[in-house]
């Protein structure tokens, strides 16, 4: 990667800004939004930084031109982002069904405020964690990462643009305000350190007429625009060569599974988890920010000898049911920390349940992580 | 002795057998405006990239044209094609799409993008109402008329003059044609298509099946036989009082300026980013 | 060479269009009852001798179901 894109150092960032560098780490040459607390730093920063390599952001009409341009930009064969907040998402779930619908790589930054509606915004919650996989209609799978520090901010944004580009689909970077609005330190690397993935085009001068750009299970090459391959994107019902379909039912069943399948196939090398859980009769399992507040409690627990672990889920998206089960045929107790009312709980629940004791521990207050105290609590009067 | 060819059935993809639209369709004749102006440039459709949005004359690109082709969400195509000409700045990104698409659902993108003055070609076909869905009032259904959702005559003041919101908006060409004046349209593609900066062009279109024959207006040829009468050219029109013109077409060529064009002055930016240098092309990428 | 070929199979009919029997001033074109594969009746040539290549019902066309062959440029004009 070009070394003026990436900053190497040591820094004391926000990561919201972590974001906008890891961004430029991975090659984003195209980024739209609307502004939006508390996600427009990464705007901000990447108004300044994108131009010095001869790429730009736009601030957009709305969030639906935003990641309207957004998706027009990757298939003009650039890499491409939009950030914004839950507010912003609503706004583009329908044009999100058709990134997915087309297989447009593209980042989709989610920095999370109290919702619903225009709710808190200067208030991380973790509201918007079900909206990422079924916001838009139909089925489809979507891939997620949830950073819990502005060091992650940095580097699941590369993880989020490889991904996009590798599956060709949008990857959901799903933080939220305190993990954006948090300064800490952030190392980034060397370039040469930093592995960017691009996406995979036809070879040039492939007869249109032969070219499957679509449907495809381990990724069809993307005609992206400009190079002679006379595309036919619609994300209408269509077949492999993106031809329309309109009338077949079984057009449709395939239509609807090569989508999702492209993801589900290739779940084991998506998913990431963090497991510390070895030898725990009781497991907290979380995902961004709040699993700061799990490893301190499980720390403390550790202390006073009770055999305590985590399971810190980094992809929430494809679900890693599998991680889950694994976790759960070990544990006694399995207790369930996000900062919602029990959003992802069913999902694990659904895995968990038939090997082990499940349970949720909401947040005091929506809006306020667990303190590790009333998490050690918890595992307290569990493990009596 | 060799048959005769149709010239444009070359910039037809090869897998579409007859293009979609009902009989008599005006935005038939738009396709063809389209695919003769390019003709008439010597352009190739490599040249282009085409995006369009939902409704009947999304379809006048997509599949029809042999070409990179975007088919887009509803009232969304000028934001995509944004996104397109950003990223291809050497390609003519054309949008074509109807007037619910771009002026009822998508009309902040035509009103947004118009101001930026971003080099595109918009050719908007407006039919007065929404055809594939069955006959639906529009914006730009008159008072009075009963459609299917208006079963007692539409109730809203008429939206009369889209090219005159996309002139307000800034646009550096604007031009208003009927699909009864297919080669002076033609002649405004070619100009809309060389024009550094947005370049919107209304077309007033027939809508024999849901507008014509459900209300009586009559059938294709009747329809054109009306935008004849109707149609009065912007020079003409210029002589005559607003009370005279009611229910006229003005046609013509409306607005044709220089003002700054985004795509340019986003280089600029670029340059000014990076101190001064020579802005790069490329980012980054072998 | 023919001056002017209907491709009957992308024509939508005379009775349905109909927009080349009407922006034809010389009434090159008539109704006729013979069917396409699609149903609808395209018209036929009936004065192909009248037309004087104006090429207003290729143009006006919507369907590109017409073509007129390229009028023979005279001697000296450009």
């Amino acid at each position: 990667m070009d070394e003026k894109r990436v900053c190497t150092g040591r820094y004391f960032m926000m990561g919201n800004v972590a974001c906008a560098e890891g961004a430029m780490a991975a090659g984003c040459e195209f980024a739209a939004g609307y502004p939006i607390t508390p996600a427009t730093e990464v705007a901000n920063h990447l108004a300044e930084k994108l131009p010095q390599v001869g790429g730009a952001f736009f601030q957009m009409e709305d969030e639906i031109s935003s990641i309207a341009a957004v998706i027009g930009a990757s298939w003009a064969g650039k890499k491409a982002m939009t950030v914004t907040s839950g507010p912003g998402i609503s706004l583009m779930l329908e044009n999100i069904g058709f990134a997915i619908g087309v297989e447009t790589p593209c980042v989709i930054v989610n920095v999370q405020r109290g919702a619903p509606s225009t709710g808190m915004p200067t208030i991380g919650i973790q509201g918007d964690m079900v909206q990422a996989k079924h916001g838009s209609h139909g089925d489809y799978e979507i891939i997620a990462l949830c950073p819990s520090s502005p060091q992650e901010m940095f580097e699941h944004t590369v993880i989020a643009f490889n991904y996009a580009e590798k599956y060709r689909t949008p990857v959901f970077l799903l933080s939220d305000a305190f993990v954006g609005h948090m300064r800490e330190e952030v190392v980034i690397p060397e370039a040469d350190k930093i592995k960017t993935i691009y996406r995979k085009i036809p070879e040039l001068g492939t007869d249109p007429l032969k070219l499957k750009g679509f449907l495809d299970e381990n990724v069809a090459p993307m005609p992206i625009f400009g190079k002679g391959f006379k595309a036919h994107v619609t994300s209408s019902c269509h077949d492999e060569y993106g031809k329309r379909n309109l009338i077949d039912i079984s057009a449709l069943d395939k239509f609807v599974r090569k989508l999702s399948d492209k993801i589900l196939k290739h779940k084991e090398e998506i998913t990431l988890v963090e497991r510390d859980y070895e030898g725990a009769e009781v497991v907290l399992v979380s995902y961004g920010g709040v699993s700061r507040a799990a490893a301190e409690a499980v720390l403390q627990a550790r202390k006073k000898g009770i055999a305590a672990g985590t399971l810190r889920l980094i992809t929430v998206w494809p679900f890693p049911g599998e991680e889950i089960e694994k976790m759960a045929r070990k544990a006694k107790h399995v207790i369930v920390l996000e900062n919602n009312l029990g959003q992802i709980y069913p999902y694990i629940k659904a895995e968990a349940a038939h090997f082990s004791e499940v349970s949720f521990l909401p947040p005091k207050l929506v809006g306020e992580i667990q303190d590790p105290e009333d998490i050690l609590k918890k595992i307290e009067e569990i493990s009596k | 002795m060799s048959e005769l060819v149709h010239p444009y059935h070359r910039f037809i993809r090869p897998t579409v057998t007859h293009s979609s639209f009902c009989p008599g369709c005006g935005d038939g004749t738009i396709a063809q405006s389209i695919l003769r102006a390019i003709d008439g440039l010597d352009m190739d459709m490599d040249d282009f990239v085409f995006v369009s949005g939902i409704g009947c004359a999304a379809w006048i690109p997509s599949p029809l044209f042999n070409a990179d082709v975007l088919h887009t969400t509803h009232g969304r195509p000028i934001a995509f094609a944004f996104g397109i000409k950003m990223g291809l700045t050497e390609k003519k990104v054309m949008v074509v799409s109807g007037d619910g698409d771009l002026v009822a659902i998508g009309g902040n993108h035509l009103i947004q993008n118009a101001r930026r003055n971003i080099e595109m070609v918009v050719i908007c076909s407006n039919n007065g109402i929404y055809g594939m869905t069955g006959g639906q009032a529009a914006p730009t259904t008159p008072m009075g008329v009963k459609t299917t959702t208006t079963p007692y005559g539409t109730f809203e003041n008429v939206f009369e003059d889209i090219s005159g919101l996309v002139i307000a908006a800034g646009a550096s060409f604007v031009a208003r044609w009927t699909t009864g004046h297919p080669r002076q349209l033609t002649a405004s593609i070619k100009k809309a298509i060389q024009k550094k900066g947005f370049a919107f062009i209304e077309v007033i279109s027939q809508c024999p099946v849901q507008f014509g024959r459900k209300m009586g207006v009559g059938n294709a040829v009747q329809m054109l036989e009306d935008y004849k009468n109707r149609s009065i050219s912007i020079q003409e029109a210029k002589k005559l009082s607003k009370e005279e013109l009611k229910g006229r077409i003005v046609v013509g060529e409306l607005v044709d300026l220089d003002k700054p064009e985004m795509v340019e002055e986003v280089t600029r930016m670029r340059k000014k980013a990076m101190g001064g240098a020579e802005a790069a092309v490329d980012t980054g990428r072998s | 060479m023919a001056t002017l070929r209907i491709y009957n199979e992308l024509c939508k009919g005379a009775e349905e269009c109909g927009i080349c029997l009407y922006v034809c001033k010389e009434e090159v074109f008539q109704p006729s009852e013979t069917m396409n594969q699609k149903g609808y009746r395209p018209p036929v040539i009936v004065n192909e001798d009248q037309c004087t290549q104006c090429e207003n019902c290729m143009i006006f066309c919507p369907d590109l179901a017409i073509v007129v062959s390229e009028k023979k440029q005279k001697k000296g004009s450009q």
